[in-house]
């Protein structure tokens, strides 16, 4: 729905809907909700049991809580961005805003907290999520490298790119796991932007069995690969030699190959391969179909998990500018149409001026 | 301030009190039982006797590798209790048996139907305790071709698009590979929708009193989170192209991170993003101060025209003054203005930001064992009523058997001893 929040009437109509909700959850700049008087402490007053999820930048609580965000930015301010990235070059940081999904997500995870805090004590409360703060403990032990053993964070070969270890750099743990080799990604058949696939040998076990997989090549089998640490010694030239060997198979084939030999690998998977190729993700019907009321039916992402007796749906795709304003007022607050066309006309609902959307006459029609 | 804390908010129960989990998770999902035990939940981790694997992965307290001085499982196991449990052994099923009727929810990363053939499967557990929530997070859940491979924190990244999306210009490195970001994020964001799926199914028990299986798919996280190279292939075609240190997208867009002075690097916004008129004179004003504000404060960019007409210049003056001053003073400077800049920074920075401090993000952890105090990053929200909080570092190996076998399933102790000896915990 639409609603001018900062029109009387628009305020009294958020006010009667917060107070019949069982979750306000909002991701403006602190103190915004505040100063149009939809701040916790005062809808509190209206429902004591409420729980409020605010989702700021900062947070609420701090001196900086007017600083804001965006994806882009909490990942840098995080050590999110600074992890990622070749030694010696630019931080290559995230593609998208991964502080943007994953702080909606926690937005659901506070949301679902406190409903179950509220179903234990009957009480509710506001929480103060912070998307920048959330970024940091998602470095992993990158923290505890740094207050624990004093280790700087900006040092010789790292971040090591896809490498579990830099060649020629110190042997210290990059945060993502075992320190191992080889560990990396190496280009496909095909050579097109995305043929890459990656591998991984976790123990001098998997890497045999890679070698089998690639047909114990000469190279391979030389005394100097055969250990974790000669492999690390030698990373350079291990690497080529997989990517050589890589460069002759489809990504997924190679894939498929590996895999049944009990070897870590698998394609670099674009958007388009997700959609179009994955068939781990058809197999589990990951890609369903919706009808959007403009543009036809299309795919949409589905939920990545499956729950056996209430299980997770999307029953409907993201709403049309104001599609369901006149079902809220008049199926919870019991608005009649001419409150709501009226609402339409004097800016409560609409912005004075602009063109409604042909749906919208349709609906107050 | 609008939630503050009250004087023993310390002292509460977190919001999930009274809520027991067992967990049966490696580095797939035991960021999924901090997370629960950071809020209150009893997690009980249960690990093979000597301990599990996650504990030879390092960095290792002062670089000495022993299974109680893994950083890695320091991080991820904060908050629980630790029993050994050779789940393989009748007896230690016996035991998983009993301490399955009194938990509320079980979390495991084992292969997909490992849990069966021990007889401890859903269906097995479930008829023991029909409130039991179990959720399986598994990298490619438990059905589908794919659902046997084998994986890793790099293969969910270069599976699950992230890596598609993560890399370079070329012209800033050419040949560059797609890269898959650190810091473990694959295990991360399953283990958020794990913890997602485990709260739903919590609520409904609260409303309806059964629990449910959930089959939670690494895969399938990780292919939700790519915020918009999905639905740009689904509704464009179009595959998008890697940029450095900025969003992957089909076009080339323009760059938004700068070196600073002292050879840092700040993350700002595209040149035209919320400049309006007044935002870019008191911005020039500001940088005016480091005689850097060029003629940004002439009159002619009062006007929102003028400004748009402008913008490669305008970014050239932004980016000759980010190379200027140091990072800290850079990103500072537009979040002052009202812009949401960011310096790229690192743990380095980060432990000494005051904003953290006020916070409490910082939390102070004691190691008695080592007769030492460390500091552990805390929870990212502050739940006013009930504190997200470590209330303990991560368990020594078999720390709680004797509490919880003896104590509350009232085993002898000699009984455990022989238990010990049999290779059962």
């Amino acid at each position: 729905m639409t609603l001018n929040i900062r029109t009387p009437r628009g305020l009294e109509i958020a006010k009667r809907l917060a107070a019949m909700s069982d979750i306000v959850i909002e991701n403006f700049s602190s103190r915004v909700m505040q100063k149009w008087g939809l701040g916790y402490a005062e809808l509190r007053q209206l429902r004591p049991d409420m729980i409020y999820v605010s989702m700021a930048g900062f947070g609420h609580i701090g001196r900086n809580h007017h600083y804001t965000t965006m994806g882009p930015s909490a990942q840098a301010l995080s050590g999110q961005t600074f992890l990622s990235g070749l030694p010696g070059q630019p931080p290559a940081g995230w593609g998208w805003s991964y502080l943007d999904d994953t702080g909606g997500m926690y937005g659901v995870m506070c949301a679902l907290t406190a409903l179950r805090h509220r179903n234990a004590t009957g009480q509710g409360q506001h929480v103060d999520l912070s998307q920048m703060t959330m970024g940091i403990t998602l470095t992993g032990a990158a923290f505890l490298d740094r207050t624990v053993n004093g280790r700087p964070a900006r040092r010789e070969g790292y971040p090591p790119g896809n490498r579990a270890v830099w060649p020629g750099a110190p042997l210290l743990n990059n945060y993502r796991g075992p320190t191992v080799a080889p560990h990396n990604a190496y280009r496909t058949q095909g050579g097109g932007y995305n043929d890459w696939c990656v591998i991984a040998c976790f123990s001098d076990h998997e890497w045999q069995n890679l070698v089998g997989v690639m047909g114990s090549p000469t190279w391979a089998t030389d005394a100097k690969f055969t250990t974790l640490s000669e492999r690390i010694q030698h990373q350079e030239e291990l690497d080529q030699g997989i990517e050589h060997w890589t460069q002759t198979l489809e990504k997924y084939a190679l894939t498929e190959t590996c895999q049944a030999a009990g070897v870590r690998a698998m394609a670099v998977q674009s958007a388009e391969d997700r959609v179009e190729h994955d068939p781990q993700l058809r197999a589990r019907g990951f890609y369903a179909e919706l009808d959007h009321p403009l543009l036809g039916r299309r795919k949409i992402q589905g939920i990545p998990f499956k729950l056996s007796r209430s299980p997770a749906e999307i029953y409907w795709p993201a709403p049309l500018i104001g599609q369901h304003t006149r079902a809220v007022l008049e199926e919870l607050l019991g608005l009649s149409v001419q409150d709501i066309r009226d609402g339409y006309a004097d800016g409560t609902l609409w912005p004075t001026g602009m063109p409604m959307y042909p749906y919208i006459e349709e609906a107050l029609a | 301030m609008s939630a503050p804390h009250t004087e023993d908010h310390s002292a509460l129960p977190g919001p999930l009190a009274g809520l027991r989990v067992l967990e049966l998770a490696d580095a797939k999902g035991q960021f999924c039982g901090k997370l629960m035990a950071d809020l209150g939940a009893d997690v009980l981790k249960i690990e093979p006797p000597g301990g599990q694997h996650t504990r030879l992965v390092g960095p290792f307290l002062d670089d000495i590798p022993h299974r109680e001085r893994s950083l890695f499982f320091w991080h991820y196991n904060t908050s629980k209790r630790g029993l050994t449990l050779n789940l393989e052994h009748p007896d230690g099923q016996a035991l998983f048996r009993r301490l399955v009727s009194t938990a509320d929810i079980v979390l495991e990363t084992f292969p997909p139907g490992y849990l069966a053939t021990l007889g401890l499967g859903y269906d097995a557990l479930a008829p023991l305790n029909p409130r039991l929530i179990m959720c399986s997070l598994t990298p490619f859940g438990q059905t589908g071709p794919w659902r046997d491979f084998v994986s890793s924190d790099l293969l969910q990244l270069a599976a699950g698009g992230q890596m598609s999306c993560c890399g370079y210009d070329p012209e800033d490195v050419p040949d560059a590979p797609p890269i898959a970001p650190g810091g473990g994020n694959a295990w991360h964001i399953g283990s958020h929708f794990a913890y997602m799926a485990i709260m739903a199914a919590v609520y409904y028990r609260d409303m309806t009193g059964v629990g449910q299986y959930i089959d939670a798919s690494i895969h399938e996280a990780c292919a939700l989170t790519t915020e918009a190279a999905g639905t740009t292939y689904i509704y464009t075609g179009k595959v998008v192209q890697r940029h450095t240190g900025r969003a992957a997208s089909f076009d080339k867009s323009e760059p938004t991170q700068f070196m600073t002075k002292d050879g840092l690097w700040v993350n700002t916004t595209r040149t035209g993003f919320n400049l309006t008129p007044a935002r870019l004179r008191r911005l020039a004003t500001m940088m005016e101060q480091y005689g850097l504000a060029q003629d940004l404060l002439d009159e002619k960019y009062q006007n929102r025209a003028t400004i748009q007409e402008n913008l490669a210049h305008i970014a050239e003056v932004l980016e000759h003054f980010f190379t200027s001053v140091p990072q800290e003073d850079a990103w500072r400077a537009g979040q002052e203005q009202g812009l949401p800049w960011g310096g790229v920074r690192s743990m380095d920075e980060i432990i000494d930001d005051p904003h953290l401090h006020d916070r409490d993000f910082f939390t102070e952890v004691e190691h008695p064992e080592l007769g030492r105090r460390f500091i552990y990053p805390g929870g990212a929200a502050i739940y006013n009523a009930s504190p997200w909080r470590i209330c303990r570092r991560a368990p020594l190996i078999g720390e709680h058997n004797v509490e919880i076998f003896c104590g509350e399933l009232g085993l002898q102790r000699e009984k455990l001893t022989l238990l010990a000896e049999s290779g059962v915990i």
